[in-house]
C-alpha cells in the first residue's frame, strides 16, 4: 500500500518538474523570438489570458461552487481551490486595500519558477506572468473585470513572489471580443 | 573540506573552477586540475572495457582517489553524461574520509542538476549561478577559518 502511494507522489513530482521545465524552455523561446522583456511579458500575459478563459470552465465543472457573493470570497476561492487544484500551492490572500478592491497572492515556493534565476540582461522580465493573464482571463469569464500584476518576485531577489489583483469593475455587456 | 573543486565539461574543458581564497597561485590549481583529466580519462575507459561484475556499477559514481602527489589528494566523479567533477584536498587534512568526499560529489552533482535546469543556462557554457556558488563556497575551505578554530 505504501509502495503505490510512495510511487503516485514521485510521479505527481516528475510531472510537475517536467512542467516546470517545459515552461522555462518557453519563456527561453520568447525571449530568443520577441528579445525585449515588455514584449515577452506581453506575450506571456496574452498566453495566461487564453489559458485563463479556458480554464475557468473546466474549474466551474470540477468544482461545482456557486456564485461568490464578493470579492473576498472570490479571493478566497482563487487562492485555496484553484491555484491548490492546479498548481498544487496555496497562495495567501492579504494586503487588502482600504477600499477591499485590491488583494495580494503570496505565493511562497512558485512551482513555475524552480531552478530558475534570472540572468542580469532581463532583471524586467515577469517570469511568472503567465499566472497573471490567467486569473484576469478567468474572472473576465466570470464578468469581473481585473488588473493583474506582480508586486514581488523571489526570482527579483525579495523573499516570496506576491501577485497583486485589483478589481476594476463588472461586466454587464456582452463578452469582448477577444484579444487580438 | 576542499582546496579545490572543478567541473569539467564532456568535452573537457572547464565550466566552473573555485579554488580556496587565499591561494597563491591558482593556476597550479588549474594544472593540477588539467593533468588529473588524463587518470579520470584511463579510469573511465578501463572500466569500460572489464566484464567483472562490481566494475560497471561505478560508472555513473564516484571514481575515487586519482593520484596523490606531495602535497595534495584529487578526487574524481563522473557522471552519464560525461561531466566529470574534480576535488583537490589537502593531503594534510587527514579528518576527511571516503565518505564525507562520496557525499560532497553528491551534492555538487545536485547542485549541478539545479544548473541545467535553469532555462537561462546555455549548456556548455560557464556556470554562474548563484547557488552553485553558495554550494561550492560551503565545500572550499577557507584556510584563515581554519587557523581560527584550531
Amino acid at each position: 500500500m505504501s509502495k503505490t502511494t510512495g510511487r503516485a507522489f514521485e510521479n505527481k513530482k516528475l510531472v510537475g518538474e517536467l512542467f516546470t521545465l517545459t515552461y522555462g524552455a518557453l519563456v527561453s523561446q520568447l525571449i530568443k523570438d520577441y528579445e525585449k522583456d515588455d514584449e515577452v511579458n506581453k506575450q506571456l500575459d496574452k498566453m495566461g489570458y487564453n489559458i485563463g478563459v479556458r480554464l475557468v470552465e473546466d474549474f466551474m465543472a470540477r468544482s461545482n461552487l456557486g456564485k461568490c457573493q464578493d470579492l473576498r470570497e472570490t479571493a478566497d476561492v482563487i487562492a485555496k481551490v484553484a491555484f491548490k487544484m492546479y498548481l498544487n500551492i496555496t497562495p495567501v490572500v492579504t494586503n487588502w486595500s482600504l477600499a477591499n478592491d485590491e488583494f495580494s497572492l503570496i505565493l511562497e515556493n512558485n512551482p513555475l519558477a524552480e531552478f530558475v534565476e534570472l540572468p542580469e540582461r532581463h532583471s524586467d522580465l515577469s517570469y511568472a506572468n503567465v499566472l497573471c493573464g490567467a486569473i484576469r482571463g478567468a474572472l473576465e469569464m466570470l464578468q469581473l473585470e481585473v488588473e493583474t500584476w506582480f508586486l514581488k518576485d523571489a526570482l527579483k531577489g525579495d523573499t516570496a513572489t506576491e501577485l497583486r489583483v485589483k478589481f476594476i469593475k463588472k461586466l454587464t455587456d456582452a463578452l469582448p471580443a477577444g484579444e487580438d | 573540506m576542499a582546496v579545490c573543486i572543478a567541473v569539467i565539461a564532456k568535452e573537457n574543458y572547464p565550466l566552473y573552477i573555485r579554488c580556496s581564497a587565499n591561494v597563491e597561485d591558482e593556476l597550479k590549481f588549474h594544472f593540477t586540475v588539467h593533468t588529473s583529466l588524463d587518470v579520470v580519462e584511463e579510469k573511465i575507459s578501463s572500466t569500460g572495457k572489464t566484464s567483472t561484475a562490481g566494475a560497471p556499477d561505478m560508472r555513473e559514481f564516484y571514481l575515487g582517489q586519482l593520484y596523490p602527489s606531495e602535497d595534495y589528494r584529487i578526487y574524481g566523479y563522473v557522471t552519464n553524461t560525461k561531466v566529470k567533477f574534480v576535488m583537490v584536498v589537502e593531503a594534510s587534512n587527514t579528518q576527511i574520509r571516503d565518505n564525507d568526499v562520496r557525499s560532497m560529489f553528491r551534492r555538487l552533482h545536485n547542485a549541478y542538476t539545479s544548473v541545467v535546469c535553469n532555462p537561462f543556462y546555455i549548456l556548455g557554457s560557464n556556470i554562474s549561478s548563484k547557488a552553485f556558488e553558495k554550494v561550492v563556497a560551503g565545500m572550499i575551505v577557507d584556510e584563515q577559518k581554519k587557523e581560527l578554530f584550531t
